[in-house]
């Protein structure tokens, strides 16, 4: 007997409202519909209404989680069609802060899988060390979650040499536990139970389907936008993409974890190779941009993000447009979830497979269809696919 | 004398003692876990948050009663007061203050087994009276894992029987008053038991038919205020119960080393120390492992643990 099960929009797996629809027989799903448009937060017609410098701080909280991908890829976008050049120590700088947040972001997603396949323990215990770089984002920033560190034209605030010891102390032991959780995550039993084979997306599909980040780099997809097209100081700090060919959630999970590493990695690099000089340039807080568009991407800690901006001449966007990597891995997320081929999703399926793409849904839903007559409708999942190039 | 009769059952070692015992359980295994875990665990409800099972209990019992429009009443308030009433019955089957428990009797192993399974048929029960889809899911997850791990529990108290040579919980535990079980023949049995019991409990990795991340409570999922209060007692006491029987059966139950002075005193306290070493290997199994999913556990069952099962009684029996 087929029934469907909502998975939402209130359900202890989500951390925000979403519906995921599914159609169960048995323990097994046979189809699934997902709807994230319950948190339309009209951020993107906000920017129309702020100067460029206070759109940055709007930027910084399109997503609670990759701020500061946010704000790099603000600030880089405004740059840009301003002409302003950020000196090369607030590049290096804005790396840093960058990795870090990708380290922190990362160990909670991790944190947060664990929890979904229940295996609390594990996820105490990443949280437990997520503060380590958590203290060290206060530290940089003076903030633990939202540092706003980067600003137009360079960063805020310097990091000294007592700070860069503090912060190769802390990485260092933070290096050693992530070898740990890589060692129980490659062997645990139960781990590779609940994740080996499950949300399978094969790399054709991945490549269909446009997924981004972790997603498709799991799915031996070797795309990161730190190398492909670097951004700030990504063309002189070098770093290995983490690929895995095992298509399934644990690829994912390892993805993530190996690129922890990899960030640490870069963090001290950048900061042994910091050039010397000014981090900041002066801009005048009330600014006119010449008429124009540009795109600017960032990798967030989720995937590819992009930001486009078009300006007509005065002191505020004309229209700013964020692209999110949730909503990039949608319609791959949508296909993982059906059970189809052979390879079975079972209900308990459901919460791994849609947390391995690390949702953000408040950044997310922002496009909401009003028609002629008023009448107002959201783009459902389908639409999406037919849009796609 | 006559108020034996009513006070033995009813306060010591009967309802009351039990209940204590519970909730002692209770806050043994999440202080535990909550350490192994990196955390405090209950802390602020009496001291080192002993009283805090205690105030979850009674807080919930003051909580608004709610009952869905379309369930099934009858069922929806007897499945909790059932629930209860088995595992005190059960836990009276226990030596928990001499080698006998409060009722014995030739089988009283087999009712003690018995009464387990007519809990988890119970909370089918109560997983089916709600009108909500994730509490059915639930209720068929409560009978996928009743299939699986019944038969090695059995199987398990069974071979241990079969090596005392008696079905009665009282002639095992005296049979060892020379030797613990655990130390030779029965030891894999005590190990199969810990993991059946583990199902049993609905305890990590186990704990399939009320996954949180899942079918968010599962069976439990519209139960509120005192239902929802007697199922987590009904549960602790199960927790004692199996723990408990695990330290009668195979750790020798209420027997050591005696002194004339302290007879009273002694064999409920060996009792409590043997059926919280249980609890302890039972708490950190639970803080170590990720839920695995019901088709796996079916399958890790049939697959694994019931042939185990069967080739170690027919050893037991081969060597008896």
């Amino acid at each position: 007997m087929a029934f469907s099960l909502p998975v939402g929009p209130q359900h202890p797996i989500h951390p925000e409202a979403t519906l995921i629809k599914i159609e169960v027989e048995g323990e097994q799903v046979i189809d699934a519909d997902i709807d994230v448009s319950y948190v339309h937060r009209g951020i993107e017609k906000a920017f129309e209404y702020k100067t460029y410098a206070q759109g940055l701080y709007l930027a910084e909280r399109i997503c609670g989680i990759c701020n500061v991908a946010h704000t790099t890829c603000y600030a880089i976008n405004i740059e840009e069609l301003a002409g302003i050049e950020a000196p090369t120590r607030a590049q290096y700088l804005r790396l840093i802060v960058e990795e870090l947040a990708r380290i922190h972001s990362h160990l909670l997603w991790l944190g947060l899988l664990a929890h979904l396949i229940g295996f609390e323990s594990l996820f105490m215990l990443i949280f437990r060390d997520r503060e380590l770089v958590m203290d060290l984002i206060e530290a940089i920033g003076g903030n633990r979650v939202v540092p706003a560190y980067n600003v137009i034209g360079g960063v805020r605030r310097d990091i000294d040499n007592a700070l860069a010891h503090k912060i190769r102390e802390a990485l260092g032991s933070l290096k050693e536990r992530v070898k740990r959780y890589r060692r129980v995550a490659t062997e645990d039993p139960t781990i590779r139970a609940r994740t080996v084979g499950v949300g399978h997306l094969s790399p054709s599909e991945a490549r269909d389907l446009l997924a981004v980040g972790p997603v498709a780099r799991a799915s031996s997809i070797k795309y990161d936008v730190r190398a492909d097209d670097p951004y700030i100081a990504h063309a002189e700090v070098p770093f290995n993409i983490v690929v895995y060919d095992t298509c399934d959630t644990w690829g994912r999970m390892m993805v993530r974890i190996d690129e922890v590493l990899e960030s640490i990695d870069m963090v001290l690099y950048a900061l042994d190779h910091l050039p010397s000089g000014d981090f900041r340039v002066k801009v005048p807080p009330i600014f006119k941009l010449p008429p124009g568009e540009n795109v600017a991407r960032v990798e967030a800690p989720r995937g590819e993000l992009l930001h486009y901006v078009v300006s007509d001449g005065s002191e505020k966007p004309y229209r700013y447009k964020v692209r999110t990597p949730t909503l990039a891995n949608l319609m791959a997320v949508r296909e993982m979830l059906r059970s189809r081929g052979g390879k079975a999703v079972y209900v308990a399926d459901v919460p791994v497979v849609f947390g391995s793409i690390d949702p953000c849904i408040c950044c997310t839903a922002r496009v909401l269809i009003v028609d002629e007559r008023g009448q107002a409708r959201e783009t459902t999942i389908d639409e999406l696919a037919r849009m796609r190039w | 004398m006559w108020w034996s009769e009513i006070l033995e059952p009813l306060v010591y070692p009967g309802v009351l003692y039990v209940t204590f015992l519970a909730l002692l359980f209770e806050w043994i295994d999440r202080k535990l876990v909550a350490r192994l875990q990196n955390r405090v665990g209950p802390y602020y409800a009496g001291p080192h948050g002993l009283l805090q099972p205690l105030a979850d209990f009674l807080k919930l019992i003051s909580k608004e009663d709610i009952v869905p429009l379309k369930a099934d009443r009858l069922l929806f308030t007897l499945c909790p007061i059932l629930a209860l009433v088995i595992m005190f019955t059960a836990s009276a089957f226990l030596p928990m203050v001499a080698p006998y428990g409060l009722a014995s009797f030739n089988g009283d192993l087999v009712v003690a087994i018995a009464l387990l399974t007519i809990y988890a048929l119970i909370i089918y029960a109560s997983g089916i009276a709600p009108p909500s889809r994730y509490s059915l899911l639930g209720a068929e997850r409560v009978v996928l894992m009743l299939i699986g791990f019944e038969v090695p529990l059995t199987l398990s108290c069974l071979s241990v029987a079969i090596a005392c040579g008696s079905l009665r919980i009282s002639d095992i535990v005296l049979h060892q008053a020379d030797r613990y079980h655990v130390l030779g023949l029965c030891a894999p049995a005590f190990a199969l038991f810990l993991v059946a019991s583990q199902a049993e409990l609905e305890r990590v990795p186990f704990d399939i038919p009320e996954a949180e991340t899942e079918v968010v409570a599962g069976w439990q999922v519209e139960y509120a205020s005192w239902r929802l209060a007697l199922f987590r007692l009904s549960r602790d006491v199960e927790m004692l119960f199996l723990s408990g029987l695990g330290a009668a059966l195979f750790l020798g139950g209420p027997l050591g080393p005696t002194s004339s002075r302290f007879s009273w005193l002694l064999p409920p306290i060996y009792f409590l120390a043997k059926s919280i070493l249980v609890l302890v290997v039972l708490s950190i199994l639970r803080a170590s492992f990720a839920r695995i999913r019901i088709d796996q556990f079916v399958s890790f069952c049939w697959r694994t643990l019931i042939p185990v099962s069967l080739a170690y009684l027919l050893a037991v029996l081969w060597v008896v």
